[in-house]
This record gives C-alpha cells, structure tokens and sequence, in this order.
C-alpha cells in the first residue's frame, strides 16, 4: 500500500518533471525562434533609416551601411566559407588579406544596390531551426508587384546574432560568391593570388 | 488534339532517347552546389557572344519596349503570352502527378481566357489563383534527373543538357507549335520566342547590370544564379533546403569538394 502510493508519487513527478522540462524547452526554442525574427525586423527598421535619410553624402550612407553589414552579418565568416576549400590552401597572410578585400567587396557590391530603393518594406514571416542556426523567412514587399521571398541563416554565436547568409527566391548568396570566387581561383591555375589581385583591382575602381 | 497527331510517336522516341541520355549522367540523390562545366571553354566564348548581341540589340530593344510601352500595355502582352503556355504547364503539373496544380492551371486558364477577355488580363491571379511556372526540365528534375552539365546556348543563354531537353519536349507538348508548323507558319513559333525574350528581358536590365558590374567573373555568376535558380524552381521555391555550412571542420569543405570532382 504505501509502496504502491511511493511508485505512484515518484511517477507523478516524474511526468510533471518531463513535461515542465518539456514546455520548458519548448518556450525557450519559441523565445529563441521571436528573438531571432525580431534580430531581422530590427535589421530591416535600421536598413529603411539608412535608405531614406535623403540628406546625406553619398560617404556618410557607405559609413552607416557599412556599419549596419558589420553588425549584421558574420562577414569574417562569411568571406571563409565563400573562399571555401581554398581557404587552407591560403597562407596567413593571405587570409588576413582576403578576408579585409572580401569585407570591402561586399560593402561596396551592396552598397551599389542601395541607388535602386524604391520604397520596399521587410516583412517577416516565419523562423525554423535549421541545426544550430534559425532561418528567418521573410518577405521584400513591393507596390504592384508579386513580394521577393528572402530567407535569412542567423547563427547566433559569442557576438550574438549575426545573419551567414541571404537566400533571395532559392538563390543563395554566399554559393554565388562561392562558386565565382572558385572559378576565379580555378582559372589562375589554383592560386588565391589569382582572387586576391582581382578583388584588389574591383575595389580599387570602385572606390 | 488531333493537332498533336502527326508524326508524334518519332519524336517522343527522339525526346525519349534525349531523356534518357541525361537520366545516365544523373547523379540521383545528391545535389551538388556546384553544375559540371566540360564544356566550359566553348561556353564562355557563346557566353561572350551572346553578351555582344545582347548589348547591340537585345537590351536597347528591350529598354525600347520598356520605356515606351505603358505598363499595362506590356502586363497584357505578358499575361496574353504566359496563358498561351497553358498546354506546357498542364501539360508538366500532370507529369509530375500534381493534379492540385493542374487544376489551379486548368481555372486559371478558364478564367483569363474568358473574362481575362483572351488571356490580356489575369483576373485568375486576384481570386488567389496564383502561376507557378513548369517546364519538362522541372519534370525530369522532380523526378531526380540532375541538370547532366552546363550549356550556354546561342541567344538563348544559359542551360543545361536536361533543361535544353525538356525545351525539346515542351516544344512538342506545345498545340500551338504544331499548328505553325502544320500550316507553315513558322513566323508564329519564332514570334513568340521573340516577344517572350524581350519581354524577359524587359525585367532584367537593372538587375543584369548591376550583377555584370560588381561580380568578377560574370560568366561564373551567371552559371551559379542559373544552377540554383533551377534547383529552387524544381521543388517549387518551397521550403529551400539552405547549403548547410558547416565551418567547424575544413574537412568538410575538402570533402565535398573532392566529391564534386
């Protein structure tokens, strides 16, 4: 009898202790899941500051940009995966060369985008957990015009969130810089020098 | 369909025979990042001249268009064009056993050919019945068929052996063509490829641009959007299955690297 009510109490705990953990781990993954869409919606609030401050030098908008990519994005490790398996086949001095090109690349590719603005709005629609990453499912919404799907990979590390990658309607964009930066490699016969003189001229003339 | 009749069991075996050509150099299961090039070298030289003609006629003439046809104007145009292609979209939703597909294109071809007054309009589009675009190159993706490698067409631009294939086979899936053809008039069939392309291009001159000017190697670029734009149209731009990245190890980067060799 008392026995009986002993297994019973223990089991009793046991489930309230499984599910409180349960529920638990769930509120936290959801919290997790809100705090990561909310890491986007804020990065796209700050984008459209950006973008519509119309009395500003042309500087001062690749300054605050510039600043808005370094908070957002991974770029160190950004620029690594995109230099993939060649990232090993760099010396030192090479890496800590590229990954500077790379972050200038970047800027002033994306900046280039900027001029097109014409009044679209970040709307965020959902978030997964994608192994130790969240995808950010969003929408670019356009008057008139069917919206642009835009899913965001956050990783969420030692610096908090930051986005490793933009996949505009399936296209990602860090295999597109991959793959070009690949052929580039490939076609100077597999030297890094090859990508390294070619980032250095397109940022020179861009600048 | 009578008009589909004439001669069409030779040239299914010759599409049959195409697919199965590029069925043998899939590689079912995997999906590389990466399209195989062999014919890389060829291609950048098409790829070149396909830019050269691109500069000189196709972008001004679609700039033309652009600019001095109103907008709704060239949206008719669009939707009149896009609903003759009804037969190949049906046509590839049923081959791919989607038949909630097939019906969307079914009532939206009911819809915009009668109140859409002949297709100029796509009332379809606002009663949620959205397009969504198939080709026979999707249908032999769907059913795990890999893109075999990568072409560059004249004028037409990038390919694949699968997807240059399945235009063969929509070409014949498609009523229309057989009516030019059968009544010798072929101005209908090249027309419309024209017009498409325009109309394409009409869409793409900034972004063409733009990706021409901060990319360094355009011609890579180009084969990469094109590799995974196919890619996320075959499973239906649905839940894109995202490149996993894995930096933890540069293993890993070696490793699928050396697979894709």
């Amino acid at each position: 009898m008392m026995a009986d009510s002993m297994i019973q109490l223990r089991r009793f705990v046991l489930v309230l202790v499984a599910a409180t953990t349960f529920s638990l781990s769930a509120a936290a993954q959801q919290a997790r899941a809100d705090t990561t869409e909310e890491f986007i919606a804020q990065l796209g609030d700050r984008a459209l500051q950006v973008l519509v401050q119309g009395a500003q030098s042309e500087e001062q908008r690749a300054d605050a940009f510039r600043a808005l990519l370094s908070d957002g994005f991974d770029l160190p490790l950004i620029g690594r995966y995109a230099l993939g398996r060649f990232w090993r086949k760099a010396t030192p001095a090479q890496r800590s060369e590229y990954v500077k090109l790379f972050e200038d690349f970047i800027v002033t590719t994306y900046a280039a985008r900027l001029g097109e603005y014409s009044g679209e709005t970040l709307q965020v629609v959902s978030s997964r957990a994608d192994d130790s990453d969240t995808i950010v499912v969003s929408e670019i919404v356009r008057e008139g015009l069917q919206p642009i799907r835009v899913d965001w990979r956050v990783r969420n590390g030692d610096q908090g969130f930051k986005i490793v990658d933009v996949v505009v309607e399936g296209v990602s964009m860090l295999l597109t810089q991959r793959d070009e930066f690949a052929s580039v490699i490939q076609r100077a016969g597999g030297d890094v020098e090859g990508l390294l003189n070619r980032l250095r001229e397109k940022n020179d003339a861009q600048n | 369909m009578q008009l589909l009749s004439n001669a069409r069991p030779a040239r299914f075996a010759i599409a049959a025979g195409a697919l199965l050509a590029v069925a043998a150099c899939a590689t079912p299961g995997s999906e590389p990042s990466q399209i195989a090039d062999p014919l890389e070298p060829v291609n950048r030289y098409i790829f070149a001249a396909n830019l050269a003609i691109d500069t000189t006629l196709i972008e001004p003439a679609a700039t033309f268009y652009r600019d001095f046809v109103p907008d709704p104007a060239r949206e008719s145009v669009r939707n009149f064009l896009r609903n003759l292609e009804t037969p190949i979209l049906l046509a590839n939703d049923v081959l791919q056993g989607d038949i909630d597909a097939a019906g969307v294109t079914g009532r939206r071809f009911f819809i915009n050919s009668t109140i859409g007054i002949l297709g100029l309009f796509d009332p379809a589009a606002e009663m949620g019945l959205a397009r969504r675009d198939e080709d026979f190159g999707q249908t032999m993706g769907h059913y795990g068929v890999g893109p075999g490698f990568y072409i560059v067409l004249p004028i037409l631009g990038p390919s694949s052996l699968r997807d240059a294939a399945g235009n063969f086979v929509d070409y014949y899936l498609d009523p229309l063509n057989h009516y030019a053809e059968n009544t010798d008039r072929g101005y209908i069939t090249i027309s419309r490829t024209v017009a498409r392309g325009i109309d394409a291009r009409s869409r793409t001159i900034e972004t063409l641009d733009e990706i021409e000017r901060t990319s360094i190697d355009f011609y890579a670029t180009i084969r990469s959007l094109y590799h995974q734009r196919r890619q996320s149209d075959i499973r239906n731009g649905t839940t894109p299955s995202l490149p996993k990245l894995d930096l933890t190890s540069d293993d890993a980067d070696d490793r699928t690297a050396a697979l894709k060799q």
